[in-house]
């Protein structure tokens, strides 16, 4: 668990170093500000609904910009070498790397919290669904990074880890709302559609619903994906 | 100390490793030799535990590479032939976050950090990038982090490739310093380095041991041995004649210098001959310039070993 949080540090400092972090956190604010600003108007509701919505789509563009480096990089440096060879196992490097993101992932998240506190100022919002809506952006945020992580295991080069990444979540989540409109599914299998989606459940999250199957759906994809990079990790072992 | 049994590495079609087996007690320092391709690196990522072997087995101090790893690399300090960094943390950052990945508690990783930066010449650049560093603190750093810990074992991949003489000294110094209470093993293909720092050689070619010993035994399996070069101020054929006609002389070749004729004279068993020549110089009244003794060196052994195994597939292909 030590060696974890040691990798997950240092993971997070280096990314602070690189400078793709700090166009990934202007291109997030800007685009979180105007995002906002869309709906901020006299007589709207006073909710961050249609906000984080809007905000899960940046995300998918934005996040796999951070998880593009995580093995990509090791591998590029030839640390990926000290790193196999020290005592940890390869699971230690994934989660610690994946953790390192995430912390990345809630510093992106500030301006939100910033302009939160303008709403609060100006209206007398509910609370509940805010903290909801932000828990569940942390959730999808940490399974784009996830789907990134195991993208970044399996090829060295950046581009192709950060291509991979989107194809991925899009194909999650377009191509799934593509097929419950699609003539060929058969009628049993639209909940199945609906329920991989991430954007359907974190509309759960949206409307300030901690719902148990939600959770679990979360938790066990980010497990999913990063159990994959962990075994691909492992297999350039054999080869 | 370091126990390999068998050890054989396939990357696909190609036999990198065939069936290595050799033994390396506490506190030796080894010297691993052999040509670009030879399957060194290999070797020594597998007893790191960066690839799996094939078959066969090898342990650490008694813990298995395979089914004890974790066990065997904490006590392993390895060196990668490539010396990889990151370049932006610092070196004293970097030290310490491979402390802990090390498992070192907090206080340990302070003081050893000091005693390893004062040995291997960091403390000017503690505080500097890593980015910033020349290949010989590079290389210094990739040392300081694979002596950190103080591991039993240390396996260091050509720790001197790139460096400059002055820096080449003081890493043979280095090694030399940890030589009783660690166990080194070396893989380099510099062998005058090899021949003053190590207790024992071990020559690898296409994936095998081609010889072990300790340099003095290999020396002398050198066929062609040494010889002593004698400049005098007399004919080449005069030279050549009466020196041969000493008994204990095989081979005498002479050649033109300036003047003066230059002969390498080869002993008939091998001994130390400069006495008879000196006393034949004396005796033919001639004036000696210069005596010089050659030794045989390592590197023509070297050359001598591995080169038979480039010749054979060549032969075979021939042949076939």
């Amino acid at each position: 668990m030590f060696q974890i949080l040691t990798i997950a540090r240092r993971e997070l400092a280096s990314l602070f170093y690189s400078p793709i972090a700090y166009v990934v956190l202007g291109l997030f604010a800007l685009g979180t500000a105007m995002i906002f600003f869309m709906f901020f108007a006299p007589g709207a509701a006073a909710s961050l609904v249609g906000v984080n919505s809007g905000l899960m789509w940046l995300m998918i563009f934005l996040v796999p910009a951070i998880s593009m480096r995580l093995i990509s990089e090791e591998f590029r440096n030839g640390t990926i070498e000290t790193l196999m060879t020290s005592p940890i196992s390869d699971a230690q490097v994934i989660v610690g790397k994946w953790l390192g993101a995430m912390g990345f992932l809630v510093t992106l998240l500030v301006p939100l919290m910033i302009l939160t506190a303008v709403l609060a100022f100006t209206s007398k919002p509910d609370w509940g669904p805010i903290f909801t809506g932000f828990l569940g952006l942390i959730c999808v945020g940490g399974l784009f990074l996830a789907i990134g992580t195991f993208a970044s295991a399996v090829t060295q080069n950046q581009i192709i880890a950060f291509l991979l990444t989107v194809f991925i979540i899009c194909m999650l989540t377009i191509l799934m709302y593509f097929l419950t409109g699609a003539s060929f599914v058969p009628n049993k299998l639209i909940p199945a559609v609906y329920y991989i989606n991430p954007m359907e459940r974190f509309a759960d999250f949206n409307k300030g619903v901690l719902d148990l199957p939600t959770v679990i759906y979360f938790v066990s994809v980010k497990a999913l994906f990063l159990f994959m990079a962990v075994k691909v990790l492992e297999s350039r072992r054999w080869r | 100390m370091i126990a390999v049994n068998n050890l054989v590495k396939w990357y696909g079609p190609n036999l990198a490793v065939d069936h290595l087996t050799f033994e390396i007690p506490r506190g030796q320092i080894v010297g691993f030799l052999g040509p670009n391709g030879a399957g060194k690196s290999t070797t020594l990522r597998m007893l790191t535990g960066y690839l799996p072997p094939t078959s066969g087995t090898a342990t650490i101090d008694g813990q298995d590479i395979l089914t004890a790893s974790h066990e065997a690399r904490r006590r392993i300090g390895y060196l990668p032939e490539s010396t990889p960094l990151y370049p932006e943390m610092r070196v004293e950052e970097y030290l310490h976050y491979r402390g802990q990945l090390m498992g070192m508690s907090r206080g340990d990783r302070k003081k050893r950090i000091d005693v390893v930066c004062d040995r291997c010449s960091l403390t000017p650049v503690r505080r500097r990038l890593i980015g910033h560093l020349s290949k010989g603190n590079r290389q210094r750093v990739g040392l300081a982090q694979a002596l950190l810990h103080n591991p039993p074992v240390l396996i260091l991949d050509e720790p001197t490739a790139g460096l400059d003489p002055n820096q080449i000294n003081a890493v043979r110094g280095l090694i030399h310093e940890l030589k009783d209470q660690h166990t080194v093993l070396l893989s380099t293909h510099i062998l005058p380095e090899v021949e003053k720092s190590a207790d024992r050689v071990l020559i690898i070619a296409r994936g095998r041991i081609v010889a072990q010993g300790t340099p003095q035994e290999l020396l002398q399996q050198v066929t062609a041995g040494a010889k002593v070069v004698v400049e005098v101020n007399a004919p080449q054929a005069d030279v050549k004649s009466r020196l041969e006609a000493l008994p204990a002389v095989s081979q005498v070749h002479t050649q033109e210098a300036e003047g003066w004729t230059l002969a390498t004279v080869t002993p008939a068993e091998g001994g130390d001959i400069r006495q008879l020549l000196g006393q034949a110089v004396l005796d033919n009244r001639w004036v000696l310039r210069e005596m010089r003794y050659e030794t045989a060196t390592l590197e023509q052994y070297f050359i001598q070993i591995t080169a038979q195994q480039y010749q054979a597939p060549a032969e075979a292909a021939a042949s076939a």
